[in-house]
Parts: C-alpha cells; sequence; structure tokens
C-alpha cells in the first residue's frame, strides 16, 4: 500500500473531517487516543469503520470509566478499534457528567456492542439510547447500584472479620 | 394446529379465522418457552437459555452468562502490578501463563523495559505450552460432548505432563502466577528443558492418536459439520478473536501481525478454516498445537544465551543474598514488597 495508514495519517483525516467535534488527539505508547464530545462519538466511530483508506472494521473494547475528582466529566467511554487491514488500533474516547450518564449505543455500527453495553451499563450505570435489550448482564438484576463506580468500597465494610492488621493494609 | 371446528382456513391464503375473527400472526403463535439449564458448559458459572420453541426449531434464545463477575478491576485497583499477577491466573485457567506474560508485557511496556532475548523465547515456550494444553482441553472436551471419551484420555495425559512442566518452572500448576514483571525468578533448569523435550518428542505420537479417532470419524464430522457455522462478515463484526475467528475464514494472528515476545524470530503456519463451524473450529485448533510444537521446537534449539531477567531493580526482587548482604538489595526489596 503507498499510503501508509500511520497516527498521523489518521490525526490529520479526522481533524479535517470533524474540526469542531474533536477536543484532542493524543499518542500514549503508540496509539492514538482521540478524544471527543458523546454528540459526535457515534459519527466518528461509523466515519472511522467506513472509511475507505482507515477501515477500522473491528471493536476490540469498550468500557466504562470513573473519575470521581473530574467535576462535570466524571464518566468516560472508551472504544478500542481496530483496523485489520492496516494492522492499526486506536482508541476513542468520551467524557461525560455521572448526573446525565446517557450515551448512544453503536450496536447498530458493531453488533459485538451489545454485550459490551450491557456490561458497562451493569457496572457504571451509563445508560446507551438505542441499545436492544439493555439488561445487567453479569449482576443479578436486583443488585441495585452499580459496583464498578468509584465510591463503592473493595470489601464490604460493615464486616468485622477482616482486620486490616492481618492483611498487611 | 389442531383440529378445531371454530377455526377455519381460507384455502390458497394464509388466512386463519377463528370465531369469525381474522388471526394476526401473533395471535397464532404456538411458541414453547424452554428453560435450558442452569449448565456448567466450560468454566465456572452456570449458564442459562430462556428458548422460545417452534416445535424444536429455536426462534429466539434469553442468555443468562452466569453471575460469575469477580471484580478483577476492584481487586487491581487497589494492588501493587506485581499481586495483580495472580488474578489473571483465573481469567482462564486453561491457560494461565499467557495471561500472565500478557500481564507482564502490558507493565513492562508501561514502565519501558526492554527484556533481554532469552527471557521472551522462554516465554513463547512457556505461551505456546500453554496455548497446546488450552487447546488439549477445547478439542478433546468437543469430542466428549459428541459422544467420544476415549480420545479425551488419550490427550489429557499429556495435559498432565505440561503441567508438569509448569509445576517444574514455578512450583504452580494450574493458576501458575509464572514468572516476573521483568523476566523469570530463575532460569529453565535441566529438569525443565528435558521435560519439554520430551513433550516435543512424545506428543506428536498422541496428537496423531488422537486425530486417527476422531478427525474423521463418521459420527463425530455429523456433529460438528455445518453446526454454529459463522461468516467471516458475522465474526468481525461480533468480536470474535482467535482459533474463532480464524476459523470462520480471517487470516488474523496477532503473533504475526503485530509480534511481541520475538514471534517474529519463528517460523510457523496461520491455519485457516472456510466455514466457520463447529468442525473447522476443531481443525483449526489441532492444527495450532502442531503449530505450537514447530515453535516450542525452534525456540529450545535457538534459545539464546543471557540473563533471565531485565535490569528493573524497581519491578523485579533482588536474589535474597543480595537482601541480605547488599544494602541496595535491601532497599529494592523493602521499596517493592512493603512500599505501597
Amino acid at each position: 500500500m503507498d499510503n501508509k495508514v500511520d497516527n498521523a495519517l489518521i490525526e490529520s483525516l479526522v481533524q479535517e473531517q470533524f474540526p469542531d467535534a474533536i477536543r484532542g488527539i493524543e499518542e500514549h505508547y503508540g496509539m492514538l487516543d482521540i478524544i471527543t464530545r458523546r454528540e459526535n462519538s457515534v459519527e466518528i466511530l461509523q466515519w472511522l469503520k467506513e472509511h475507505s483508506l482507515l477501515q477500522f472494521n473491528f471493536l476490540t473494547s469498550l468500557c466504562g470509566m470513573h473519575f470521581p475528582d473530574n467535576a462535570g466529566e466524571e464518566l468516560s467511554v472508551v472504544y478500542h478499534l481496530h483496523s485489520f487491514s492496516n494492522n492499526v488500533r486506536i482508541r476513542v474516547h468520551i467524557f461525560f457528567p455521572i448526573n446525565d450518564p446517557v450515551v448512544r449505543s453503536i450496536t447498530h455500527i458493531w453488533p459485538a456492542a451489545n454485550w459490551m453495553e450491557r456490561e458497562t451499563f451493569d457496572f457504571f450505570g451509563i445508560k446507551f439510547t438505542g441499545h436492544p435489550d439493555l439488561r445487567t448482564i453479569l449482576n443479578m438484576d436486583n443488585l441495585g447500584y452499580h459496583p464498578l463506580l468509584k465510591q463503592y468500597p473493595l470489601e464490604d465494610g460493615t464486616r468485622t472479620d477482616k482486620e486490616d492488621k492481618y492483611f498487611g493494609r | 394446529m389442531a383440529e378445531n371446528k371454530n377455526i377455519e382456513k381460507i384455502s390458497g391464503n394464509n388466512k386463519v379465522i377463528i370465531n369469525g375473527q381474522l388471526q394476526t400472526d401473533a395471535d397464532l403463535s404456538q411458541y414453547n418457552y424452554l428453560n435450558l439449564g442452569p449448565t456448567h458448559p466450560a468454566t465456572h458459572g452456570i449458564f442459562q437459555n430462556v428458548l422460545k420453541m417452534d416445535g424444536e426449531v429455536i426462534i429466539e434464545a434469553q442468555p443468562t452468562i452466569g453471575y460469575i463477575h469477580r471484580a478483577f478491576e476492584k481487586l487491581a485497583e487497589h494492588r501493587p502490578f506485581y499481586q495483580v499477577t495472580p488474578i489473571t491466573d483465573r481469567m482462564n485457567y486453561c491457560s494461565s501463563p499467557i495471561n500472565n506474560i500478557g500481564w507482564y508485557l502490558t507493565v513492562e511496556k508501561l514502565i519501558g523495559v526492554e527484556m533481554p532475548k532469552r527471557v521472551d523465547y522462554m516465554r513463547v515456550v512457556i505461551m505456546e505450552l500453554a496455548r497446546i494444553a488450552d487447546h488439549i482441553v477445547c478439542n478433546s472436551v468437543i469430542a466428549v460432548d459428541t459422544g467420544a471419551l476415549t480420545g479425551f484420555l488419550y490427550v489429557f495425559q499429556w495435559r498432565e505432563k505440561i503441567y508438569e512442566i509448569y509445576e517444574e518452572i514455578c512450583g504452580a500448576r494450574l493458576t501458575t502466577n509464572i514468572g516476573r514483571i521483568g523476566g523469570f525468578e530463575r532460569d529453565f533448569t535441566p529438569a525443565v528443558i528435558d521435560r519439554i523435550n520430551d513433550l516435543v518428542k512424545h506428543l506428536p505420537k498422541a496428537l496423531k492418536e488422537f486425530e486417527k479417532m476422531v478427525m474423521r470419524n463418521r459420527i463425530f464430522m455429523d456433529r460438528t459439520i455445518k453446526v454454529g457455522g459463522i461468516s467471516a462478515e458475522r465474526a468481525l463484526a461480533y468480536g470474535f478473536t482467535g482459533p474463532n475467528l480464524r476459523a470462520a475464514g480471517v487470516d488474523y494472528d496477532v503473533r504475526v501481525m503485530t509480534p511481541y515476545c520475538s514471534y517474529e524470530d519463528f517460523a510457523f503456519d496461520i491455519p485457516v478454516g472456510t466455514q466457520g463451524d463447529t468442525y473447522d473450529r476443531f481443525c483449526v485448533r489441532e492444527e495450532e498445537m502442531w503449530q505450537s510444537l514447530r515453535i516450542i521446537e525452534q525456540a529450545m534449539k535457538n534459545m539464546p544465551d543471557g540473563n533471565y531477567f531485565a535490569d528493573v531493580p524497581e519491578f523485579y526482587l533482588p536474589p535474597k543474598e543480595d537482601v541480605y548482604n547488599t544494602m541496595e538489595g535491601l532497599i529494592w526489596h523493602f521499596k517493592i514488597v512493603m512500599v505501597k
């Protein structure tokens, strides 16, 4: 391929296509990280998948993150994409407030997102609009909270049989 | 639909009238709901399917994949890097070493440290052993599930031999916690090398026997060919990876496309399926075992000399004699073990 797809090329193409939607592009350990807004995320992901050169055809992973100190943007969703034809991977990040945890679903782009979005909903309480079947997946239905949010401690605080000093804590 | 005098069918046309009422498709649905499971198909945790059946045909399935989340992420939030390794054992306990080493590679990339070639080769040997052990489980158990127990017993003793190699290297068998961030805690001992060479020499016979029993077996073929077929497009859309993706006809192997751990040094073939059905998945795994043996053979033959650990004192525990006899060793030991 004469037009070798590398991070610089992806960056310029994305900047050119979505000049207003990109909040930042970073590179960590050789992987490009596109930070955008949730209003634009679905269009950008769709464009990345359907672009004739980039062809990010594979959704490697989708997960939530929680940064309690990041006021106004406590929650995040990360998409890991992989272009098989170019053998390049990138990340797409969105941030949004925890009191409005609503993101548009990408199950229509990649069916793989179905269970991943259910998991993200289950553990972070992020609601994906347009998801065909947004139920908990690994926790019981009536758990009532989203356990990977940072406010929930690792262990049940009411237990008295586990003293920190015996565990080197 | 049973004979019912209130039902009148208009011939040549699919309209059905019951008690003078034209019926919609929804009214006519004669679906049964069947609760399949909870069962224990492979890993711990229950798998339940609520099936919507039209006669014997499954129209829809609503799976509950089991309440098996063990909060690895939450646990890892609270631990230093080296204490995360035992958690990775539990991610797929059929091939714990691959997960361990995947974790080491991640941390080593994060802290920016280059491994000596010998560490890479030792890791490749262990990972390929783990791949064989894992594929032995997959392939022999599908034979059991389709009605042939004997083949399972033939190859399972070789999984046992692989566990003995792990045991010799790191002391553990199933949840291995094998190696360290920054290399290995000790070099391969002569006993390890003997056992690996023994395996490479004798496993092919058992594998051939197993293939002879199963691969062209009429019953096995009837029960796996065209069962659970997945097209390449669908496999990609649903995020398949590894042998399942290759069985669907996508020639992608991360060891070739993005070589890590010096995989670029080895010659091996990538088996690819055509139908993406259970039989193809079986055959891809079967061939991968042969290729793994090839890789192990090459790695053992060309094993480079050199250190079995890298120079990362912040993460790699110093040898005990240094801890007791040198100030520097003691400081690093203290920093790794006591300070978090």
